[in-house]
């Protein structure tokens, strides 16, 4: 029975071996055909009698050699139908013939100005500040939202950790650099946000543009926030991922691009890739604070792991500052990357990115700036430690601080509006002002025109970091100006306020570096360390200078 | 590739034993006690070479200084004491855990050009049966991978899941891009990433792991082990808690605090990071400079301010990732050119400036070389002669990363211009680190006043970054001003130059064409902030240049004696750091473990692929001023069992025994 099966499938199979006998034994030919096969069967052949496993061995080795051939072609460009072939005399000339732009173009009037009208600190910063220029000054300019700089119990622990540690660490986190305090930092810095495990960064800046490319690599789908922060901006050029953009902390905005993003892959039915979505916490660019719940909720609902820039909403936001997680009071496990800033949020140096166990491993191999770049200098990592502590046992702190943030937004109240806008969060430690935009006839020819490739339905091109006119977001004030007489109107108000005792900044812009060109406006910094009444002093001088500066201009 | 050492011979592989209650360490501690007594009575007489100044809690030798591990620990293995106990006459300053004590002045070098060392980097190869074995290795390593991956897919598919999508969600890694992370490098992640903790000095104190799962992971022990440490970027010996730098750091935070709070151009910028530009700029011999808090964002926000679209980058194949990371941000073109080749790198010149920009044929804007210095992988200087000649005939921007030459080379450690006798101003853009010699973190640019002031503003870091903090910039001002010492007034800097007797060499010369370095001289004492306090011996740079000439003594000694032990070695007998190379794979986490596990423990650097090519493992040591010769021999002497044992020897040349080279090794240096 068995047997006579398997003379009837042999027998079906036949013309099948048939063929395929034919063919081979054609290739056989056309491959003796080639000049030199005999030699090459003849080797393949022996070496195969005596030892099996080197044919395979062989095989591998040769398929490796035509794999770095093809490599070392393409590396140069000879070959290329654009390529000129010249003679050494014609490049000679070329070469002589060449000259270059020079490495850097001088600054120009108004950037020298910029430039020299930097403050200098006279040795330590803090709430107030002496100047070089002699001058003691209410700080609405730095960083110092909680008042950890010039903290004693930080000063006392940095200097017994220099007497144990050292300064540098001498040694990238691979080689030697990895101190017990770097991972004391990272378990403080879990365990304080509730999340598995955390990495500790040495600068604040390199931190989100290491931590994005580290995930997303090309062919990965990132939806971000069109006002997302120069280091963002970065970190997303060179993942090489493919970018959508939706309208400046618009939810509604997220969610269409998020659907549209959706219907796209089923419709070339593409396999599954990562999809991030990106943004801030608290913005840098003007402060608004991102509805964290909705954004949680659409994150899951469309299966996308979410990357949160809190350098500026961490150490300054919720009852203990460990941001928009507390204040919202979501777990801040759902945030897949929770990037901080140290330098901001404790008053050190460097960054971090908590998140699972998964997240934080795979970027202490992958994370650039963390693997090609030296640790921490033990003591800055203490000090983060020693802040986060503070923080923890003195909630009053916060509270100080988004009373002030209060006051300032209560004096300034009376001025938003007529002359200045305030596109902040109330509850934002930093408050950014813009003037508010003259009618439209009195504006300057100079301002930006409104070259927006946008499509008649009123949305965004995704495609494009460029927000529409028509896109209900979309604000004039926000984007019509002549950002080089802006800046010099807020010059003069920062100047004004200088001279009556205030220190405040403009918020300084890369330009012609940045994918769209902010408005313009002063940032102003609000510290815990200032007691209300100087804060509501110092608020006053900032709207009297306002005042002064932009009632002029009506 | 091997998980664990093969039982070692007891001779060589003597751990530390817990009970070896030897009549050594009390001797020993017995004889600092003395030591340390001779020197406070010489601080209080009054003997103007001795240092009264000197704060005597923190400068003078004394094993309760160590704080990590200052109980409990013996001193069998020698890394506490110094072997032999100081004679009288002798005054260390320093902790030898940390700063070794070496007194014999026979044991110094000066670093600089010998235009007869050849600056091209050769890769030499080990007999076919190692090159063989290798890729065997690397294929079995690889085929063995695949199969586990294999029917672990099938039969644990849980240890899988976050490989694969689940949930709707792709996973964060694919199986295949972290093939070589979970199939290859696990097997020897015990020699990664190990923890530390204490200074990253002469001698390092590991914290001992242990692994239940094959290295899946590693659990503490909650033991220490303090290591005689050949690995860390320490070259001029500045990681140390005591001393003078130390002292001034402490000063400043106690002062000011630790924070700056802010950027560079908003509010962030104090009246010491102005000063600390100043002298870092005289340091290098630049017209200005700026400086950044870390060394990685130096290259990678400020190369973008220098190049964009229209421009190209020619880079050397075996820059650093900061500066490709730059060169990406930037969106400028790159080609590379074959490490440190100046016949390709010419080619590639005539080709690009004859083709122009890509299709358009557009002349190139501008064209930016970048070389580093000194190659952390190779230990190769760069041929910066050749380089500047290129530059005259090619007319392209010249920018230079000396992270790790910076301090390390060159007659007065003024990097490579130095050690080549090249004017700077030759060179558009020197950068550096100052992660490395300065034993502090962050990263500075140098180059004419234009340049540097376009960079303060358009660079990435002024306007976004924080700025360096003030104890790291205070262990910057203080360790770079105490290797150029300090002016005592405002005397000529012709003057100041005897200061310097290493400088009158004649013998220093590069070819004619080239303009000769004009060394910048001391740091004028307007630099420092006036309530920086350094000793004496850090003020007159006395102990700069000492710390320099030990450094390059101890660099070309292992460098050397390595070669005379029959070992394949890579780089410039100048250089710093010494690669040895391993190739198998195997053998690198053996070596790494049998250094380790030896009496006198050693920590080192292994490194493979891809930080390497494929075949071209190796071990990398980092010589400091900290070593003393006593350390090199004790690294000699365990390379010499450990080469054996691997059958690692296998360079050319004439060979010499150990006891001969440690006998001759002054012979040696000086050759
Ligand atoms: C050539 C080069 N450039 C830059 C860096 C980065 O410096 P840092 O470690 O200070 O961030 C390194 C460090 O390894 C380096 O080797």
């Amino acid at each position: 029975m068995n047997s006579t099966a398997a003379t009837s499938v042999s027998s079906t199979l036949l013309p099948l071996f048939a063929i395929l006998t034919s063919s081979l034994s054609t290739l056989e030919n056309t491959f003796y055909k080639i000049p030199g096969s005999q030699v090459v069967a003849r080797y393949v052949k022996s070496s195969h009698q005596n030892d099996p496993g080197r044919t395979v061995l062989e095989l591998i080795l040769v398929l490796f050699a035509i794999r770095t051939l093809l490599k070392s072609r393409t590396r140069t460009d000879r070959t290329g139908k654009h390529f000129i072939s010249f003679s050494e005399k014609e490049i000679d000339e070329l070469v002589d013939e060449w000259t270059p732009e020079p490495l850097a173009q001088p600054l120009s009037e108004w950037e020298q100005h910029d430039l020299s009208a930097v403050s200098v600190v006279q040795g330590a910063n803090g709430p107030r500040p002496k100047l070089v220029s002699g001058k003691t000054v209410l700080n609405l300019a730095s960083f110092n939202f909680t008042g950890l700089a010039g903290n004693e119990a930080i000063k006392e622990r940095a200097i017994e950790t220099l007497r144990k540690y050292g300064l540098g660490s001498c040694g990238p986190p691979g080689f030697y650099g990895t101190i017990d305090v770097h991972m004391d930092f990272e378990r403080d810095v879990a365990d304080f946000l509730g999340t598995e495990a955390a990495i500790l960064y040495s600068q604040g800046f390199s931190t989100i543009s290491s931590v994005i490319p580290a995930f997303c690599k090309r062919g990965d789908i990132i939806v971000a926030d069109r006002g997302v922060n120069f280091t963002i901006q970065k970190g997303i050029q060179i993942s090489r991922s493919t970018v959508r953009w939706y309208d400046h902390n618009d939810l509604k905005s997220l969610e269409e691009v998020l659907e549209s993003v959706e219907k796209e892959r089923k419709k070339r039915r593409g396999p599954l890739t990562r999809r991030f979505i990106v943004t801030e916490g608290i913005f840098e660019k003007d402060g608004k604070m991102v509805d964290l719940p909705k954004l949680i909720e659409l994150k899951l609902k469309y299966k996308y792991r979410l990357v949160l820039d809190e350098s500026f909403s961490f150490g300054t936001v919720g009852r203990t500052g460990r941001g928009l997680t507390e204040l919202y009071n979501v777990p801040a496990s759902q945030v897949d990357m929770l990037v901080g800033s140290i330098a901001n949020g404790l008053a050190s140096c460097g960054g971090f990115c908590a998140g699972s166990q998964v997240v934080v491993d795979h970027q202490r191999i992958n994370g650039t700036s963390f693997v090609f770049s030296a640790s921490m200098p033990a003591l800055l990592a203490v000090s983060a430690s020693e802040g986060i502590s503070i923080l923890r046992n003195q909630p009053s702190i916060l509270t100080t601080l988004q009373e002030n943030v209060r006051a300032v937004h209560g004096v300034l109240a009376s001025i938003v509006g007529t002359l200045i806008l305030i596109p902040s969060h109330s509850a934002s430690p930093i408050i950014h002002i813009t003037s508010k935009p003259q009618s439209h006839s009195s504006l300057s020819p100079t301002a930006i025109p409104l070259s927006v490739s946008s499509s008649i339905s009123g949305k965004s091109n995704p495609t494009s970091i460029i927000p529409s006119p028509s896109s209900p977001s979309y604000s004039v004030a926000e984007q019509i100006f002549d950002a080089d007489a802006e800046e010099r109107v807020l010059q003069e108000i920062v100047e004004e306020c200088l001279a009556q005792g205030v220190w405040v900044t403009r918020a300084k812009r890369l330009k012609g570096q940045e994918m769209v060109e902010r408005k313009p406006s002063i940032r102003l910094a609000i510290s815990a360390a200032l007691t209300r009444k100087e804060v509501e002093k110092a608020a006053g001088v900032v709207k009297a200078a306002c005042v002064k500066v932009l009632g002029k201009r009506k | 590739m091997a998980l664990s050492p093969p039982s070692p011979t007891p001779s060589i592989f003597k751990k530390k034993s817990n009970n070896s209650l030897s009549p050594m360490p009390s001797a020993a501690s017995y004889l600092s006690a003395v030591s340390q007594a001779d020197a406070r009575a010489r601080g209080h007489g009054a003997t103007p070479t001795s240092t009264p100044a000197l704060s005597l809690s923190s400068s003078v030798t004394s094993s309760s200084e160590d704080t990590v591990l200052d109980e409990s620990e013996d001193n069998t293995d020698g890394l506490l004491h110094p072997s032999k106990p100081p004679t009288s006459e002798q005054v260390f300053t320093t902790v030898h855990a940390e700063f070794g004590h070496c007194a014999n002045e026979e044991y110094r070098y000066t670093s600089k050009h010998d235009p007869n060392t050849a600056l091209d980097h050769v890769d030499i190869d080990p007999p076919y049966y190692i090159l063989l074995s290798t890729y065997v290795s690397y294929l079995l390593l690889i085929v063995i991978g695949h199969m586990r991956d294999f029917f672990g897919k099938s039969f644990r598919p849980s240890s899988y899941k976050h490989l694969m999508p689940h949930d709707g969600y792709a996973p964060m890694n694919s199986d295949f891009d972290s093939f070589y992370t979970r199939r290859l490098k696990l097997r020897i992640d015990d020699c990664f990433s190990q923890p530390v903790t204490g200074v990253a000095g002469r001698t390092i104190v590991i914290l001992n792991r242990t692994t239940s799962n094959y290295n899946v992971t590693l659990e503490f022990t909650g033991n220490k082990t303090r290591t005689l440490n050949i690995s860390s970027y320490n070259y001029l010996g500045f990681a140390q808690a005591r001393g003078g730098c130390a002292d001034a750091v402490e000063e400043v935070i106690k002062r000011y605090g630790v924070a700056t709070c802010g950027t560079r151009l908003d509010s962030g910028t104090t009246d010491l990071h102005v000063a600390a530009e100043a002298l870092v700029a005289k340091f290098v011999g630049m017209e200005d400079a700026l400086i950044s808090s870390m060394g990685f964002a130096t290259n990678s926000t400020f190369i973008p301010a220098l190049v964009g679209k229209g421009c190209l980058v020619i880079s050397d194949e075996f820059n650093h990732a900061s500066i490709r990371i730059g060169v990406r941000f930037s969106g400028a073109s790159v080609r590379m050119f074959k490490h440190n080749d100046m016949g390709s790198l010419e080619t590639l010149l005539r080709e690009v400036i004859s083709q122009g920009q890509p299709r358009t044929h557009r002349p190139w804007k501008k064209i930016l070389i970048i070389v580093e210095g000194l190659y952390s992988m190779e230990g190769t200087l760069v041929n910066l002669p050749g380089i500047v000649a290129l530059k005259k005939k090619y007319k392209f921007h010249l920018f230079v990363d000396e992270a790790h030459s910076i301090g390390a080379i060159g007659p007065h450690g003024r990097g490579v211009c130095d050690y080549f006798n090249i004017s700077p101003r030759d060179i558009d853009v020197l950068m550096g680190t100052f992660t490395k010699s300065f034993g502090a973190a962050g990263g500075y640019v140098a180059g004419n006043k234009t340049l540097i002031d376009a960079l303060r503003l358009r660079g990435h870091s002024g306007t976004y970054a924080e700025a360096m903090t003030l104890p790291v910039l205070t262990q910057i001002v203080a360790s770079m001003a105490s290797i150029m010492g300090i002016t005592p007034s405002a005397a000529p800097i012709k003057g100041a130059l005897t200061l310097n007797p290493s400088n009158s060499s004649s013998t220093i010369r590069a070819s004619d064409v080239l303009e000769e370095y004009q060394h910048p001289g001391p740091a004028p004492a307007s630099a420092l902030p006036p309530w920086m306090n350094l000793p004496p011996h850090l003020r007159d740079g006395s102990e700069g240049r000492s710390r320099l000439r030990r450094l390059a003594f101890n660099s070309r000694y292992l460098a050397r004696a390595l070669k005379k032990l029959g070992f394949i070695t890579y780089g410039h007998p100048s250089s710093p750091i010494v690669p040895l190379l391993i190739f198998n794979p195997g053998k690198l986490p053996m070596f790494h473990r049998m250094m380790k596990d030896r009496a006198t423990p050693i920590v080192v650097v292994v490194v493979a692929y891809p930080a390497t090519p494929l075949i071209s493992g190796r071990v990398r040591f980092c010589l400091s001023a900290a070593h003393t010769k006593e350390d090199v021999d004790v690294v000699l002497k365990a390379c010499d069992e450990i080469g054996d044992i691997l059958d690692l020897k296998h360079g050319a040349g004439e060979r010499w025994p150990l006891e001969e080279i440690i006998n001759r090794s002054t012979e040696l240096v000086n050759q």
